[in-house]
C-alpha cells in the first residue's frame, strides 16, 4: 500500500468523522460533499473509474443538493423554531 | 424499550455476530491482492464475445443485466415512492410556472454566478452526454452521464434562478423519460425473444473493439437509463424544490425572477 493510499484512508476516516461530530445541519451537508469528493480520489487513485464517477455525481452533487433544499424547506415551514438549530437532540422522547 | 435494554439486546447481538464477521474478515483477500478469478474471466470473455472495453458496462447491461433490470426499477420505485410523498399535500396539481412562497426573500446574485453557470452548464451536458454515449469504451454509462445531465440542468437553476429552471424544464418530459427509460430496457430484454433467443440476449451486431459502436444490445439498453436516470434525478430535484414553494401562489409577476 502506497504512501498516498494511506493518505487518502485517513483522510477518508476523519472527512467521515466529521459528518458525524458536525451537529449542525447546514455544515454537515458541505462536510458531507467534502466526503464524498475525497472518496471519489481514493477510488480513482484504487483504479475504480467507474465507481469514481458515480460518487462524483451522487455523493458530492445530488445528495448535499437535496439536502440543502430540503433543509431550506423545513426553515420555510416553521421559522420560529429554527431559530437554536443546535437543540434538536434534547426531544422528550430521549428522556 | 429503554436504554438498558437496548444495550442488552446489542450485547447479545455482537455476542452472535462478532464470530462471524470475524471469520468473513479473515477470510477476505489482502488489501490489493491479486484480480480475483471471476474479473480475471470477465477481462477475458468481454472484449473477445462482446467486443466491449469498459468491463463494468459488459457486466452490468449484458453479463448481468437482469440484475440492472432489477436495479432500474428499484430506481423507479423509489424516484415514484419519494414524488407521492412529496406531491402528498397538493395532490397531482403539478404545473410548469414557477410558484413562489409569498414572503420568501428573492435574493440577487451576482453577474458572475450566471456567467459562470452559462458556460459551465453546457460544458457539463456535453460531458453528461458523452459519458453516456461512450459506455462501452470509457468509463463511466448511462447512470453516471445520466446524472451529470441532470447535475447539469442545476446549473440553470442556479444561474438563471427557478423560475428560469421551470421554464426549461418541463414536468411531464421527465415523467416520460423515467417511465420509457425503463420501458426502454424491459423492451431489450423482451425483443430478442421474438427471434428465438434467450431474455436479454445480445442479438444485434456487436460493432468492433473499441469503437462508439461497440456492444450491441448494450448500447440500446445505456440509453435507456440514462434517459431513466436523467429524467428520474431531474424530478427528483424538481420535486423538492417545488416542496419549497406552494402552488397556488404563483400570480405574482414580480417574482418571477425568485
Amino acid at each position: 500500500m502506497s504512501a498516498i493510499l494511506a493518505l487518502l484512508l485517513l483522510l477518508t476516516a476523519a472527512s467521515g468523522t466529521a459528518v458525524v461530530l458536525i451537529r449542525e445541519p447546514r455544515r454537515q451537508v458541505f462536510a458531507i460533499g467534502l466526503n464524498g469528493l475525497i472518496l471519489t480520489v481514493l477510488f480513482t487513485a484504487l483504479q475504480a473509474p467507474d465507481v469514481a464517477l458515480s460518487e462524483l455525481a451522487v455523493g458530492t452533487a445530488a445528495v448535499p443538493l437535496l439536502f440543502v433544499v430540503a433543509l431550506s424547506a423545513v426553515r420555510t415551514a416553521s421559522p420560529s423554531q429554527s431559530a437554536d438549530p443546535g437543540d434538536h437532540t434534547k426531544s422528550p422522547e430521549d428522556a | 424499550m429503554n436504554a438498558r435494554w437496548r444495550l442488552v439486546l446489542l450485547g447479545l447481538a455482537c455476542l452472535v455476530l462478532m464470530p462471524c464477521a470475524v471469520s468473513a474478515i479473515r477470510a477476505m483477500p489482502d488489501f490489493g491482492a491479486d484480480i480475483a478469478a471471476y474479473g480475471a474471466r470477465i477481462n477475458a470473455i468481454a472484449p473477445a464475445e462482446r467486443h466491449v472495453a469498459n468491463m463494468v458496462s459488459a457486466i452490468n447491461f449484458d453479463i448481468r443485466g437482469l440484475d440492472t433490470l432489477g436495479e432500474e426499477f428499484m430506481l423507479l420505485a423509489a424516484i415514484t415512492g419519494t414524488v407521492v410523498l412529496l406531491r402528498g399535500s397538493r395532490g397531482e396539481a403539478i404545473t410548469d410556472r414557477a410558484a413562489r412562497l409569498p414572503g420568501r426573500p428573492v435574493l440577487p446574485r451576482a453577474e458572475v454566478v450566471v456567467l459562470a453557470c452559462r458556460i459551465a452548464g453546457p460544458i457539463t451536458a456535453l460531458f453528461g452526454l458523452y459519458v453516456v454515449l461512450h459506455a462501452t469504451v470509457t468509463p463511466g454509462g448511462g447512470f453516471q452521464g445520466g446524472v451529470i445531465l441532470a447535475s447539469a440542468t442545476l446549473l440553470i437553476y442556479l444561474g438563471e434562478g427557478y423560475a428560469g429552471w421551470r421554464d426549461s424544464v418541463r414536468s411531464r418530459w421527465l415523467d416520460a423519460m423515467e417511465g420509457g427509460g425503463a420501458l426502454l430496457f424491459v423492451l431489450c430484454g423482451l425483443a430478442p425473444m421474438l427471434v428465438g433467443a434467450a431474455f436479454m440476449e445480445n442479438v444485434l451486431p456487436l460493432g468492433t473493439f473499441r469503437d462508439l459502436f461497440s456492444g450491441g444490445l448494450m448500447l440500446v439498453e445505456n440509453l435507456g437509463v440514462a434517459a431513466a436516470v436523467t429524467g428520474g434525478f431531474t424530478q427528483l430535484f424538481l420535486e423538492f424544490m417545488e416542496e419549497t414553494r406552494e402552488p397556488d401562489q404563483s400570480d405574482d409577476p414580480k417574482g418571477e425572477d425568485a
